[in-house]
């Protein structure tokens, strides 16, 4: 079955069972409905989105998996971090619906046709979607957050690796 | 014993912490049928919930001390908050504690209730629970073991039936304006859980 | 008696006793039937993904596990292999071996709790205080091996990262022998049981037609009578070397969830008695991997997935050839089940029955949200 998509398509084989396609975002729902209507991958599995904030896209992956379940086909694309939208697949597969409601929360990507693009997982946010890299999780808490004081007698590790290193140095030499 | 483990029986005959209150006789038998008898509302905010079952079940058998789940927050004495909490369950704990008839108290679980644990730099987890409600007995670990638990129960026992410290129920009264100014700094003026969730271009 | 036909909104969860984990279904009753259902998550939500980000591999492989918590050993698995494929490091035979010794110990322990879980949502109380004990047996095995009992930290990239203690192997053929014996009390009591039978034939049926083409997977693929299985389709491991059959049961209901698992409990210590007879006496059980600062992934991505016992769990990865993950994203198995199947199944089903139906899932939030 692979086969006679091969011929069509430029897959690239990566492990014995799993395949890469890499198309444009124009070619997006023409290959995916004509994969998914005409081969053996009947199904969706996973999309996965990769932040590639020096390029400024976005890469997607579209993992889709035969009916027996034993190859996987991603399916690459990139879109522009900027206005990144791109049209549903819920008409194709329901599994989608709640695959892009997540994206849509954690990256801002906008999928034109799906009607719950409401809250998955957060509640009330209002900063940036957190999965996009220019979101710093750490400056998010020390703002938000007090941490509790350590013991007293604690001291900082670094120092203290560096204080028995130069001690277990010092004994070597003595013993020279 | 093995070496790590406290004795739970040692530490429930313990005589050394005598009754040093200055409470009535009443009052302390009181206290000593109130630790004999809990009633514990699990709530399952985080991994903690995985080692309950355990902890309730034949092998650790918890009930042998009095201590008994069950299942609203209206018949309960103690919440055990099993682990860390996102803002979205804060809320429904906080609603949970305020719930609970008085006395309560609260056993918190692992580390991340503590001081975040695992979860030191999560953007949606909380770092300390005693800044928005008062925990009366914090049980370390990630996961803390059921004998942990059983610790926790055992020393809130002897916290209860001695009068020692002062329960959290209490603090919680007094010093309201101090928790809900802390609850208010991380959610804004809705405090209370939102049970509209934004259905905006929804209609099924 | 129904007097007017307004529809009562109930929240099942996330308090609840019948939940099955921190989430909640938020239902629409006519009576005690359900005309609407939708889930709501985000109660443990942890931004695992980000914080992953953040991390070197060493680090990041502590916090891993703790993405599903009744069974962590799949995701250390699943991460493990796909750092094994970014960084091109093949393990050994004996490693393998351990590997899968690993993750049938986490799904029997899975297997035992899920029963606890399914028989309590009907009320049948004995058999969760059985099983989870029997669980608790496994836990001791896992203690001894890793050092832990829920969160292991033991399947790490390159191999696993204890050898096994003196003895470990006849001490879990003892306890496979203690758990068979108890396999026909679990049948008396629950799986022939009249009134579970009473409460499960029938109740939460999958459409078997459309059961491949929305991504179900696990028990309710099993339970519909189609033989899918990670292990089978796409072996990983040396799950190819081994001799065992994928349980199937017709019907497409909770009953037949029920038997599909009862099969994957026998299935799995078959399994298991394999391993200890085929183990390899020698071989690394850790590869030679780079340092913690030098450990880099190649510029590329990867997508494995691993046979938990609710169903694939499946992991996307692309590196960048720093010693950070780029980006990892999980696909638990329930995320479909919880929302687009759960909120199907629950129409026109009465509100005792969302306990049932969600224990026969297998939903388990905290890899729904990560």
């Amino acid at each position: 079955m692979i086969e006679s998509l091969k011929q069509q398509y430029n897959i690239e084989q990566k492990e014995s069972r799993l395949f890469k396609l890499i198309i444009k975002k124009e070619e997006f729902l023409k290959t995916l409905s004509f994969i998914s209507s005409s081969s053996n991958f009947i199904t969706l599995s996973q999309i996965a989105c990769a932040d590639w904030i020096e390029d400024e896209i976005f890469k997607l992956n579209y993992i889709l998996t035969t009916k027996e379940r034993d190859k996987n086909l991603m399916i690459e694309l990139e879109i522009p971090r900027e206005e990144s939208k791109l049209p549903t697949l819920l008409n194709f597969f329901p599994q989608a619906e709640v695959m892009e409601r997540d994206l849509h929360e954690m990256y801002g990507i906008e999928f034109i046709g799906n009607p719950t693009l409401y809250d998955f997982a957060l509640e009330n946010w209002k900063e940036i979607p957190p999965m996009r890299r220019e979101f710093d999780t750490l400056a998010y808490v020390n703002e938000h957050f007090d941490f509790r004081k350590g013991r007293e007698d604690n001291r900082d590790v670094k120092v203290e690796i560096k204080r028995r290193r130069a001690e277990a140095k010092r004994l070597k030499n003595a013993n020279k | 014993m093995q070496e790590g483990f406290i004795d739970y029986q040692k530490v429930l005959n313990n005589e050394e912490h005598a009754i040093k209150s200055t409470q009535s006789v009443i009052q302390k038998a009181v206290d000593w049928f109130r630790s004999k008898s809990m009633f514990v509302l699990a709530y399952g905010t985080g991994c903690g919930a995985i080692e309950m079952p355990p902890t309730f079940t034949s092998r650790y058998d918890i009930e042998r001390l009095g201590v008994v789940g069950v299942a609203t927050p209206r018949q309960a004495d103690i919440l055990i908050v099993s682990g860390y909490c996102s803002y979205k369950t804060l809320k429904r704990v906080i609603r949970s504690y305020e719930q609970m008839n008085e006395p309560k108290f609260i056993i918190a679980l692992g580390s991340c209730t503590i001081n975040g644990g695992m979860y030191w730099d999560s953007y949606n987890t909380i770092k300390r629970l005693e800044d928005y409600i008062p925990v009366d007995m914090f049980v370390n670990g990630c996961m803390p073991r059921p004998e942990a638990l059983i610790e926790g129960f055992v020393k809130l026992q002897d916290n209860i039936k001695n009068a020692k410290k002062e329960a959290g129920y209490i603090k919680y009264r007094e010093n309201n304006e101090f928790y809900k100014a802390n609850q208010k700094k991380i959610f804004g003026d809705n405090i209370e859980p939102s049970y509209e969730a934004n259905f905006e271009g929804m209609n099924r | 008696m129904q007097t007017n036909n307004e529809l009562i909104k109930i929240f099942h969860g996330p308090q609840h006793p019948g939940i099955t984990g921190n989430m909640s279904v938020e239902l629409d009753l006519l009576g005690e039937t359900i005309k609407g259902a939708r889930t709501h998550v985000g109660y443990l939500h942890r931004g695992f993904e980000k914080l992953i980000e953040r991390r070197t591999i060493i680090q990041a492989f502590t916090i891993v596990c703790r993405i599903c918590v009744p069974e962590p050993d799949p995701n250390e698995e699943n991460f493990a292999r796909a750092v094994e494929n970014l960084a091109d490091i093949e393990i050994s035979q004996r490693a393998k071996y351990i590997r899968v010794m690993v993750l049938e110990m986490a799904r029997l322990g899975a297997l035992f709790l899920w029963m606890g879980g399914q028989s309590g949502s009907i009320g049948l109380g004995t058999i969760g205080q059985w099983s989870v004990h029997d669980r608790d047996l496994i836990l001791d095995l896992f203690e001894e091996l890793t050092g832990g009992r829920v969160y292991h930290m033991y399947i790490y990239p390159g191999g696993v990262r204890r050898e096994l203690p003196n003895g470990f192997l006849d001490r879990l053929s003892q306890l496979l022998d203690y758990l068979e014996s108890r396999l026909p009390l679990y049948d008396n009591v629950f799986f022939d049981n009249s009134s579970f039978k009473k409460r499960a034939i029938g109740i939460g049926v999958v459409d078997a037609n459309e059961a491949l083409k929305n991504g179900y997977v696990g028990q309710v693929l099993r339970g519909c009578g189609i033989k899918r299985d990670v292990r089978k389709d796409n072996p990983y491991l040396v799950y190819d070397q081994l001799d065992f059959e994928i349980p199937t049961f017709e019907g497409g209901d909770v009953y037949a969830r029920a038997m599909v698992r009862r099969g994957e409990i026998r299935e799995s210590i078959k399994i298991l008695r394999q391993v200890i007879k085929q183990m390899p006496e020698d071989g690394l059980i850790m590869q030679k991997i780079p340092k913690h600062r030098k450990f880099k992934l190649k510029k590329d991505d990867t997508f494995v997935a691993t046979e938990s016992a609710r169903g694939e769990f499946a992991y996307y990865m692309a590196g960048d050839g720093t010693e950070k993950i780029r980006r990892m994203q999980v696909k638990g198995p329930s995320l479909i089940h919880g929302f687009t199947l759960l909120e199907k199944l629950l129409i026109d089903e009465e509100l005792s029955n969302v306990a049932m139906i969600m224990n026969s899932l297998g939903i388990c939030p905290p890899e729904m949200e990560r």
